[in-house]
Parts: C-alpha cells; structure tokens; sequence
C-alpha cells in the first residue's frame, strides 16, 4: 500500500512538470529569443540576405522529429537537430530568418497553368510527378496573444486557443494558415511576403509576421521532403517567448 | 456504416474491353488541368500488369484491423502521357514517321489483349475498375484530416477538395490504388460514383455509355434492385480481392467461359478456360460456389427451362439494369 502510495505521489509530480514545460507559463531562460529592433528597413530585411541581418544574434533552436503518426509510416531518422533562428522588428513587422542544413534541396517549379478554363485549351497541365514531396517551414503562434494566459497546445492549438501558422512551401509559396487543434488547420487563401534562397546544402528562409508583442509564444517546423516529411510528420521546436 | 449503399455489379462475361466506359468517364470529371493521367475508370486486360501496374501486389488494405504499409505508385508506374510530332509531319514536310514522344513505356492498359501468354492457348479477359465505394474504406481511415467521407445517405466516398491538403496516405492505404494525386491543385482526387447524376435520377455516365450493357447499378439494400438480386439473393457476384478488407461494394460476375474443348457434358470446372486458381486469386475461394450456381442456371436454360438470374444477367433494358430514381434515396426499405 504505502510503495503504490509512493508511485502514484511521483507520478503525479511528473504529470504536472510536464504540463509546466508544455504551457510555457514559466520558460526557461533558454526558450526566450531576443528580439532587438533593426536599424534595416522590414523592406531590406526581407530582401537584403546576409548583410541585413549580420548583426542580430543567432539563437539555435532544437528540433525534435515527431514520433512516428501511422504504424504504416517508412521510418525518418532524425537528419535535421536544430534551426537557426533570427528575429528583429522594424516597421512595424516581426520577421523571422530560418536557416538550416539539409543537404537535399526538394522543391521545383510547377508549371503556371494558363488563365483559361480548361475545357478550351486542347492540352491540359500534367501533373508531372505524383510522389515528391517538397521542403517547407513554418512560424506558429496563438491567435489572441494574450501573454497571461498559457500557451496552446503545440499540437495545433485547441478549441480555446486557435493558432495562426505562417507556411512556407519551397514549391507553392507562402500562406497564412489557422487552426484549433490537429487536424484543423486551414489554408485562410492569404499569402504573406517571404523570401528563400538555397545554399552550400542549407536553407535561409525570412518570414515577415505582423508585429507581435514581447512575451508572445512562438514555435517553428521544417519539413523535410525528401523525408516524405507533410503534415504532423516533420521537425517542431517548444515553444519560444519573444523578448 | 450509411444508411443506403449504392452498388454496381459488372458481367465481366459481357465486356468488350471497348473502353468507352472510361472515355466517358474521362470527358466528364478528369479532362482538367492536372488530371491528364487519372482514369477514375479503367479497363485493364487480365491477367495483366493493370494500372498503376503491379497495383494489386503494391499493398495498403486492411490486416487483422490495421492498415497495411503501401509505398506511393510513381508516374512511371502509371505512364507518362505522351504527344505525337504532328506538326512536323503535317505542316513542316518532314519525311518522318509520327512518332510518340517521350517514349512510352507504360500506360493505362498497356498490355492489352497480352493475356497469359500461356503456350497451349492464352487466354484474357477485360476488368473494367473503378473506386469500390467500400463499407470499410481504408483511405477514410487513413486520411488524418477527415477530408474523406461516405455519404450517409447512399454510401458514395468523396474527397472534400476544401479539406484535402494532398498529403497522399488515402493513396497509399486504397489496395486498389483509386485515388489519384493532382499536382497542379495539390490535392488527391477519385470516382465520386457520378453523384451528381444520380441525384438527377441518370445512371453513373460508364454504365450509361457502355455498349456491352454489362453494369447494373442499384441500391444494394433495395430489394427490387438489380444489384440487390445479383449479389445477394442469387449470389452470383463477388468483389475483387474480398480479403483486401474494405469490403468493396463493386461486384463481379466472374468470367464463365465454355470448357476449353467443345465437349457439351463437360463442367468449366473440370476444363476451366481461365485457370480457377486465377478466378480465385482475383474474387477468392468463392468463386467456386459462384461457378457452380451459373452452371445450375444455364444448364436450367438448356433443358428448356426459365432461369431468372440469366434472364436480370442478359439486362435488356435500362428498367432491368438500373434503378437510381432518386426517390429511392427515400424509400423505405
Ligand atoms: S476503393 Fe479505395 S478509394 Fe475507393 S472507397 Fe475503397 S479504399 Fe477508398
Ligand atoms: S464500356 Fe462496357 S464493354 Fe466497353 S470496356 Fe467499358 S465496361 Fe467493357
């Protein structure tokens, strides 16, 4: 009696550390990123590559590769541990650079498909390859964000607390997405400004967020395509807490 | 489980392999951008590769309630469409012959009329294949978000193209490879078993157009359908590969050709033109049963008698084949 007494006191104690790591009410000092505001134009930090953004510091962020989601999934050992990440405000925009090494660069350009119904051109658009998959990243962060309250679920978020997903795909380009919970994320047809470029087996991407405020929680993804990486299978941080 | 499930059941005896059905079925729904390579319809030779080739030994399916890992089938398995050099040959007075280009390699019935190559005498039939609307469908499981669904009120599997992100494991868990993923949308698109005609009280537009009038379509728990009938009350039609789990609501007649020799008293089983052990591995163990009942009912024909199952099979008119008024939506079964 006393020794399950004994498990259920630990048990209970691990069950609620958890919950303290997951909500981010209190984070640790190492999941707080620095946000210094950039003497750069929001203009040239999208646009202006390295130089732009030399001064800010880097903060390395671990990633972790979601457990496997379908016993029919092929395995993915985990090839990309961690995303650099720099932030900086200007003009009234939060933007984000992520860079990280993936030594397979998937993504390719589809071709444009014409401003005319279908049914009046004699060739259609193919659909050139059915099984690829492409590299993409992604910013995370909650819809009301009310910096007193815990933060949601890294899952998605919940029903009390949707997230915006800021979306890039090296193929199809960049859209707002929203979302309150796994497997209700949707693509609001917004697209917002992003710029990548692919180098020496790494990806650079910039993301332009409108402006949140210090204390908001932020979260990242990679997705790795020639991992078969989309949806829940990819690369996710914990939290982070803007400065 | 909905509450109504529409059924078609195909006379594999009847079909010409004329593949009408499947132009039909392409002019309709599958002639966007994107969808140059998707036949929600097909009409594969069999045995045979089939389309995507090999898709009957690719995987996906159900096993003791799990679903089984299946890789993605590739372009190359379904063939890279081609064009012709018309223009050089028509307008620019080249002396070259028309030729496809890129080479073709494969295609959506690529060995067609091959057969079994078997040296004595080959033999081939035509199995014409769309989305089996199944009871249990793996791609509905499979897809993480619920973008799949099975109308309740007649059993059609649609894809929500605002929910689908094109993430392809309804493509890999479908043991019979009936979704089709199109790149230019990004989204994953299959046979919607012609809702949209049927709501008007027309038949699916393959059976409508299909000149071996070899499809019935039906309610399956209506008991004055033809489907209903066939599969269930003169048990003469089966799925393709039953232990695959979905429980497919597509059923077979299985081909019943004559004994090889012309010998009158023989039973097919005894001279089976197309070797039982490949009726079995297409429809299972069975098919036996099922060839036995045929044999009953032509050999009730023969000795002058009435059989009705021949009779529903022979499908004369469209009042025999069909029944899809939409009031039977409503009926009360
Ligand atoms: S045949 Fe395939 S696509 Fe059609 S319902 Fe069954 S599992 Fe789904
Ligand atoms: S139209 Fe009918 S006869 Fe022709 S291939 Fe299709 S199912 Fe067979």
């Amino acid at each position: 009696m006393r020794t399950r007494q004994f498990v259920i006191t630990v048990s209970v104690g691990l069950v609620l550390s958890t919950v303290w790591a997951q909500t981010g009410a209190k984070p640790a000092a190492g999941q707080s990123l620095p946000v210094p505001a950039s003497s750069a134009s929001a203009d040239a930090l999208l646009n202006g590559g390295p130089g732009a953004w030399s001064q800010i510091a880097v903060k390395h962020v671990a990633l972790n590769r979601t457990p496997p989601l379908y016993d029919t999934d092929e395995p993915a050992p985990p090839e990309i541990p961690s995303l650099d990440v720099r932030a900086a405000r200007s003009g009234g925009k939060l933007l984000f650079q992520l860079s990280w090494h993936d030594p397979t660069r998937d993504a390719v350009t589809l071709a444009e498909v014409p401003n005319t119904p279908p049914e009046t051109r004699f060739r259609k658009v193919p659909t050139e390859a059915d099984d690829r998959f492409f590299d993409a990243a992604a910013v995370m962060f909650p819809e009301k964000s009310d910096i007193n309250t815990i933060a949601p679920s890294l899952q998605m978020g919940d029903a009390e607390h949707p997230v915006e997903i800021y979306y890039w795909n090296a193929t199809r380009g960049a859209m707002v997405m929203q979302a309150q919970g796994r497997s209700t994320t949707k693509r609001t047809g917004k697209p917002f400004p992003a710029s990548s470029s692919y180098q020496n087996d790494r990806w650079n991407v910039i993301f332009e967020l409108p402006d949140l405020a210090a204390g908001t929680t932020v979260a990242f993804a990679v997705w790795n395509g020639s991992q078969k990486d989309r949806d829940g299978r990819k690369y996710f941080s914990v939290w982070q807490v803007l400065e | 489980m909905s509450k109504h499930q529409y059924a078609m059941v195909m006379d594999l005896n009847k079909c010409l392999g004329c593949q009408t059905c499947t132009i039909a079925c392409k002019k309709l729904w599958t002639d966007r951008d994107g969808t140059g390579y998707m036949y929600w319809n097909n009409v594969e030779t069999r045995p045979g590769l089939g389309y995507p080739r090999q898709w009957d030994r690719i995987g996906g399916g159900w096993k003791d309630g799990l679903l089984q890992p299946s890789p993605l089938p590739t372009m190359d398995d379904y063939g890279h469409a081609w064009e012709y050099n018309y223009e050089q040959r028509l307008y620019e007075g080249k002396k070259q012959p028309v030729m496809p280009s890129p080479e073709p390699e494969s295609g959506v019935n690529w060995d067609e009329d091959v057969g079994s190559m078997n040296e004595d005498e080959n033999y081939f039939f035509y199995l014409p294949r769309i989305c089996n609307h199944c009871t249990h469908p793996a791609c509905l499981e499979a897809c993480p978000r619920k973008a799949i669904y099975k109308r309740d009120e007649d059993g059609i599997v649609v894809i929500d193209q605002e929910r689908c992100q094109g993430y392809r494991y309804c493509i890999k868990a479908c043991p019979y490879k009936k979704i089709y993923f199109n790149e230019v949308t990004g989204k994953s698109e299959k046979c919607i078993f012609c809702y949209p005609r049927l709501e008007k009280g027309q038949v699916n537009a393959c059976a409508a157009q299909c000149p071996g009038r070899l499809r019935f379509v039906g309610i399956l728990d209506d008991p004055e359908s033809p489907v209903h009938k066939l599969v269930l009350v003169h048990k003469i039609a089966l799925p393709l590969f039953p232990e695959k789990g979905t429980q497919p609501n597509v059923f077979y007649v299985p081909p019943f050709n004559p004994p090889k020799r012309d010998n009158y008293g023989k039973s097919i089983q005894e001279d089976p033109r197309v070797p039982l052990d490949y009726l079995i591995y297409l429809f299972g163990p069975e098919v036996k049963d099922v060839i036995v009942r045929l044999e009953a009912e032509l050999k009730k024909t023969q000795e002058g008698g009435r059989s009705e199952a021949l009779q529903l099979l022979i499908g004369r008119d469209a009042e025999t084949r069909y029944r899809v008024r939409p009031q039977l939506v409503q009926i009360q079964l």
